[in-house]
């Protein structure tokens, strides 16, 4: 008895230390996932969150300055556009009428602070299948992190 | 024709493995030895059958037959020939197939070289190869075919996709299923000394080695997929905690956790049913693995739906779990422990505790993956789960982890007497923590680091301690110099020194890990001709853009002048490969290693080349250079472990 009892004891401390750091580590590094829609839709509950923002790149609304390298553009679900800035260097999959992943912060200024771009990378590529690819689809698939 | 014959085996082969699933139930239950001969049989014949088709492919592949859809989507014309055999596992078709041959070469080594031994384990071993070797064929046969034909023939293939042609793609895949296909051999034997119900410590004793190999090629597997990472993604890192790598890495943990609980049980006879479960759960993450990376589940949940494997796969792992942990409950009565932990200050303990950090990583990092499925799945939200999570959780259970590799090796077994602590930790832990007094004095002041490389230390010292105190033994009781004293040593115990080349092999990776993540520096800027770009102690100038055309692409590279302290090293060349059949380009990062730091440099595509102006990522990651060192030291490890020798004086420990 007196052993099933410590082995029992043993268990819980480690299962509750785990835990505990499971929820810490979770708590800190779970990105959340919008669209641009839903985002738009209450973006000042999430004002304060770190999300991730998936969508087609609008086609002519991206504006670069490579001196400062500084990225302005608009990501779209179809329905919504929301306005993303972005410092660095982005994945040179990144382009205009492309998917991307942002993630990021919302600013004071409404516009979307992006910290890291994530572009699509899949192990079978298709050239001809061009961006009719719905963002969703690039949601946790294996990806390039610029960063 | 090609495919004829290749899909073919594959169906001959499927029928095969159904005999050798049939077989030995029959040799078992009649005790006719001929059935098991038969099952033998089946299992050389599925050899040569999937070794012809996988043959079919690769000529396929090297011919371009592009009237097979999986040629004609995996190579071009213009690709390398050795690219094109290694089309073999750029694909799902491709690999599943790789898997089941290497899966079926280990039945058939195995079938071979016990075809005397184990009379009564062998009909059961053979069983459960012949069900896994009959799931892959299955599979590759039905379901999702290498060989299925295109008309009309399409007059060039579509190609590798191109960050999968290196030379480490060519080795990557095949190392890793190695390791995986080889956890097979433990598992067989487990499952069959559960059915026959010996379970004395017969099934570890004869798959060690095994073990050993498999562990081996699973950790280098992992480590040429971190270095493929590092030197083709061009991102800079090594690890990104990606499903993908988390799905390759989660059997290492328990596989490693298997190699050290085993000793507590070849020497205690304790924790039977733990080990058990160790092996099933490595078995099992390893088809978890192929069904997480190859079923599309990672995309989206949704995408679930699109292809059958993955919920073939799913179910098989099902199978899988019942059916060993079943087998498991209806042996418990012969699972009962005896002997109990005599004291917390022993190698058994430090064993356990290992064991328990190894399984607490594969839980968090588990939870980690899987976490954004469920979340999807249960509540209908997406979220992910980055790289801060898995680096919280597991910097801890590693360092700890560090701490009990200086600890388990020199620790006395049952009951460390307090004599046994001085004498094997003072000197190691006194010289460690003068150790940390200098990094501390040189320059290192954070935390985690300093802990780190303090503990990194403490290994080392008491590897070297330990090994110093029975060389002087050596010395003392034959005259035998230091080279004569080791490799007396290392003969004498080959397990035990060999385990401590890989432990320091571990070091080494570890301070690799511990100096990239805490120390490395990173900048980007726009550069025209002659412009700088300081990092560090180093300054870039960019010198020119330059375009060539090649066999697959076009190639942009960079021309960039490095300087460390003032010091010119030469020009570094990171270039972007343009590909017609790609939109956007692929960049081909550079960097150049020494002992101390790599530079890394990374040509964007947002470079202007009509223009002449670079967009230029630079990062400086010290200590990377030792990981790879690492590999080839575990590698030097395991080969001690494993070499063949002559059976030692068994007066010997």
């Amino acid at each position: 008895m007196r052993r099933n009892r410590r082995l029992l004891i043993g268990g819980l401390i480690i299962f509750a230390t785990l835990s505990y750091m499971v929820y810490g580590g979770m708590k800190e590094a779970i990105v959340y996932f919008v669209t641009p829609s839903e985002l738009k839709a209450d973006d000042h509950a999430r004002s304060d969150k770190f999300l991730r923002m998936g969508g087609m790149v609008v086609k002519g609304s991206l504006q670069k300055d490579l001196k400062n390298l500084t990225y302005r553009f608009e990501l779209t679900d179809g329905n919504t556009t929301y306005p993303v800035f972005f410092k660095g260097v982005p994945p040179d999959l990144f382009t205009e009428g492309k998917g991307a992943v942002v993630e990021g912060r919302i600013g004071a200024d409404g516009v979307f602070q992006a910290t890291t771009i994530m572009a699509k990378h899949a192990e079978e590529y298709s050239p001809h299948a061009d961006g009719q690819a719905q963002a969703k689809s690039f949601v946790p698939a294996k990806e390039v992190p610029t960063k | 024709m090609t495919a004829t014959i290749g899909h073919t085996s594959i169906l001959l082969a499927f029928f095969m493995a159904l005999c050798g699933v049939v077989c030995p139930i029959i040799a078992a239950r009649s005790g006719q030895e001929r059935y098991l001969s038969f099952a033998r049989y089946a299992i050389f014949g599925q050899f040569l059958l999937v070794t012809t088709a996988a043959a079919a492919l690769i000529y396929g592949l090297v011919t371009t037959d592009f009237s097979i859809k999986y040629v004609a989507f995996n190579t071009t014309r213009a690709t390398p020939i050795y690219y094109r055999v290694t089309g073999l596992w750029g694909a799902l078709e491709g690999s599943l197939l790789l898997w089941e041959w290497v899966l079926i070469i280990f039945s058939g080594i195995v079938a071979r070289i016990y075809r005397d031994r184990h009379k009564d384990t062998m009909p059961w071993v053979i069983l459960i190869f012949s069900i896994i070797s009959l799931f892959f064929l299955g599979v590759i046969g039905f379901l999702s075919n290498p060989f299925e034909v295109m008309s009309p023939i399409p007059p060039d293939g579509r190609g590798l996709n191109p960050l999968l042609e290196d030379a480490n793609m060519m080795t990557h895949p095949p190392l890793l299923y190695t390791g995986f296909v080889g956890l097979t051999v433990p598992y067989a034997f487990a499952m069959a000394a559960l059915i026959v119900g010996k379970l004395d410590e017969a099934w570890i004793v004869s798959t060690r080695r095994w073990t050993i190999i498999a562990w081996f090629f699973l950790t280098v597997g992992n480590l040429v997929g971190a270095w493929w990472s590092y030197h083709v993604l061009g991102w800079g890192g090594y690890w990104a905690w990606d499903p993908v790598e988390n799905a390759a890495f989660m059997p290492w943990l328990p596989a490693t956790a298997f190699l050290h609980s085993i000793q507590v049980q070849e020497r205690r006879r304790m924790l039977k049913v733990w080990n058990l479960s160790l092996i099933i759960i490595a078995f099992s993450l390893t088809i978890f693995g192929t069904f997480l990376t190859r079923s599309g589940i990672l995309s989206s949940i949704h995408a679930f739906s699109s292809g059958p494997v993955g919920g073939f796969f799913l179910g098989f792992l099902a199978v899988i779990l019942l059916a060993s942990f079943g087998l498991v409950a209806y042996r418990a009565d012969l699972l009962k422990e005896q002997p109990e932990l005599d004291s917390m200050i022993s190698r058994e303990s430090a064993f356990l505790l290992n064991n328990i950090v190894l399984v607490s990583a594969l839980f968090t990092i588990f939870l980690g993956t899987i976490f954004p499925l469920l979340s999807e799945a249960v509540a209908g939200v997406q979220v992910s789960v980055g790289a801060p999570y898995f680096n919280s959780v597991t910097v801890p259970l590693f360092l700890f982890l560090v701490f009990l590799m200086g600890v388990g090796p020199m620790i006395a077994w049952r009951r460390a007497s307090w004599d046994n602590l001085r004498r094997n930790f003072l000197l190691p832990a006194a010289a460690s923590l003068l150790f940390s007094l200098a990094l501390f004095l040189w320059k290192v002041r954070d935390f985690l680091p300093l802990l780190g490389f303090t503990l990194l230390a403490f290994v080392v010292f008491s590897i070297l301690y330990d090994t110093a105190l029975a060389l002087r033994a050596r010395h003392r009781i034959a005259g035998e110099g230091i080279l004569r004293g080791l490799v007396t040593l290392a003969r004498r115990n080959q397990r035990r020194y060999g385990g401590l080349v890989v432990h320091l092999g571990v070091v080494l990776i570890m301070m690799g890990i511990a100096g990239s993540m805490s120390y490395s520096l990173e900048k980007e800027a726009t550069l025209g001709v002659n412009q700088d770009l300081n990092i560090g102690n180093y300054r870039v100038q960019f010198q020119g853009l330059k375009g060539s055309q090649q066999p697959t692409h076009f190639r942009v590279e960079g021309a960039f002048r490095v300087f460390h302290n003032g010091n010119d090293e030469g020009i570094m060349n990171p270039a972007l490969k343009f590909f017609p059949t790609q939109q956007a380009p692929i960049g081909r990062a550079v960097h150049r290693s020494s002992v101390s730091e790599d530079i890394y440099l990374i040509l964007s595509g947002s470079s202007e080349v009509d223009r002449n102006q670079a967009t230029l990522k630079v990062l400086v990651r010290p200590l990377v250079v030792w990981m790879w060192i690492g590999g080839f030291v575990i590698a030097l490890g395991t080969l001690v472990c494993i070499w063949p020798m002559r059976k030692t004086d068994p007066a010997e420990p």
